[in-house]
């Protein structure tokens, strides 16, 4: 083998290796969870359904289930609609302005979610002595997906025409019909990535809901609650749903809007 | 008018961002008495965070700061290989990053726990090839859980921006310098490590912010590595010392974003061409 061959071959070797340190630990829950033994342990004993009936007949998973749609709808819906107009206006402004306000406005992105939750946390309790629940949870979780849908939408802008847009205000379209039957139907598939993307994240969320729902569970802090109780596949099940539905709307979301960093 | 459409995410971002980030830092001047807080303006809280956790914020940034070099190193790595070494294989290792990027924070804590733990898989694994005769658990109970974990959950969101600098190399500068009798290694310290100084940076960043602010990796598979997110949470699920704890986290935020910038100005030094 030539030198540039060999050296080839290692750098193979490490990408290999780090997409199975990616990639293992993840297969490795979704096993577990239709493993016939209680202990996650290898080998597998032999399949089962076992932990998914038992994580369906407890008590607490419809309400957590329950709340985790309702939360992820509502933030979906919000955070597509202010990300979308956001991008919309950055759009059409000079690029050197439109970057600095995307990057003031992806700031919660960076912060760590436990600074913003507590400060969520204080803020609504004692500021706006508003009851913790599923609206906080809602607000808290709006703060740091609308970054992602706005940097989405924006991406997608940047390769719009907006001569069609401009042709149909000259023929007398408002801007809003303008929006409805040119701007929309061409960036729908955009859209929808993003708010399955939203979707996802809000699904995925534990520390903003944590601090900010009171009493209550979603899905992630259904999690939780069950990592410090109980040690047995039930909890595999769990996280298999959510790997699954949550990767199924980022998969799906990244073929529509060909995101790509 | 034009802007007329922004203003319902700044709105977003100002009274569910800028406002309770405000209002929490107002708390930590705060006092608390009889285990009800009173607005004051006093650093006592400040003061108790450096006695108190000093020692502790300093091993926080240590580990951090471990964690993000590892991740960027790694991420890099990983990101090289993507965009110069693996032809039509690419694509595939591209969308295993982005697709690892969501599966959720806590089930991917889990999922290392169930693998690092006492009854965890690779402890099984090692008993079995006799190996050793006792669980292990200087995996699971100690800072080298939370670095493995942490790594594992950051590197996805590290290879990205690196990536996305690596893209903008064009592929004729590289054979450019080659052609001109440069080496590997000069290569990839004049032309490509300089080039990707964004995404290097993006990367270290977001992967020292994280690791800083994390509570719940110490916890399940850090035997409760002393580190300062759980003690700031503490002080909002059990001690009801909100004011402390908020002085705690800008104390922390402070010290992190001060290395940052120090971090970048290293870096900016070193990656000169």
């Amino acid at each position: 083998m030539t030198r540039a061959g060999a050296a080839d071959t290692i750098w193979i070797a490490i990408a290999v290796a780090l997409a199975l340190y990616l990639v293992l630990p993840i297969i490795l829950v979704m096993l577990f969870s239709f493993n016939q033994s209680a202990l996650t342990s290898l080998p597998l004993t032999g399949l089962t359904f076992d932990w998914y009936r038992k994580l369906f007949a407890q008590d607490y998973f419809p309400p957590a289930l329950q709340n985790s749609l309702i939360v992820g709808l509502a933030v979906c819906l919000l955070s597509v609609t202010t990300g979308t107009l956001a991008a919309l206006a950055l759009a059409r402004m000079p690029p050197a302005t439109a970057t600095r306000i995307l990057y003031l406005l992806a700031l919660p992105m960076m912060l760590p979610a436990l600074v913003i939750g507590i400060a969520l946390l204080s803020y609504f309790v004692r500021f706006l002595t508003l009851r913790l629940g599923l609206v906080s949870v809602i607000l808290g979780q709006l703060v740091i997906v609308q970054p992602f849908v706005l940097a989405i939408v924006y991406a997608r802008l940047q390769s719009f025409n907006w001569a069609i847009v401009d042709s149909a205000r000259d023929l007398g379209a408002s801007p809003i019909r303008a929006f409805f039957t040119i701007t929309l139907p061409v960036i729908r598939p955009t859209l929808v990535g993003a708010a399955l993307i939203a979707l996802s994240l809000s699904l995925d969320d534990f520390v903003i809901t944590f601090f900010t729902i009171g009493s209550g569970n979603t899905l992630p802090t259904m999690v939780w609650g069950m990592i410090r109780t109980s040690l047995d596949p039930t909890i595999n099940a769990l996280a298999t749903l959510l790997i699954l539905a949550s990767i199924a709307c980022a998969g799906i979301a990244l073929r529509l809007s060909r995101y790509r960093g | 008018m034009a802007t007329l459409p922004l203003w319902p995410a700044l709105f977003v971002f100002a009274a569910l961002f800028v406002a309770p980030l405000m209002y929490f830092f107002a708390v930590s001047f705060w006092t608390v008495r009889a285990r009800i807080m009173r607005p004051a303006f006093s650093f006592q809280n400040y003061l108790e965070t450096i006695t108190g956790y000093g020692d502790v914020l300093v091993n926080t940034l240590a580990v951090a700061f471990g964690i993000a070099i590892v991740t960027t190193f790694l991420a890099f790595l990983f990101a090289y290989a993507i965009r110069f070494k693996l032809g039509r294989f690419a694509n595939l290792f591209l969308l295993t990053t982005l697709i690892t990027l969501f599966g959720g924070y806590l089930v991917k804590i889990y999922a290392w726990k169930s693998i690092l733990g006492t009854d965890g898989v690779l402890n099984k694994a090692v008993l079995s090839l006799g190996l050793i005769t006792e669980p292990v658990s200087a995996l699971v109970y100690s800072v080298n859980g939370v670095v493995i974990t942490l790594t594992y959950f950051l590197l996805p969101f590290a290879v990205l921006p690196i990536y996305g600098s690596l893209r903008s190399i064009e592929d004729a500068t590289l054979e450019a310098a080659r052609d001109l009798g440069a080496t590997s290694w000069p290569v990839m310290r004049d032309v490509v490590l300089p080039q990707c100084q964004t995404g290097l940076m993006t990367a270290f960043t977001l992967s020292f912010l994280i690791s800083v602010g994390d509570y719940v990796t110490p916890r399940f598979v850090g035997g409760g590595a002393a580190l300062m997110g759980t003690f700031i949470e503490n002080q909002f699920s059990f001690g009801f010392n909100w004011p402390l704890g908020s002085a705690m986290a800008f104390t922390t935020m402070f010290a992190t974003l001060l290395l940052v910038v120090l971090v970048r100005m290293v870096m900016r030094r070193a990656l000169q061409p």
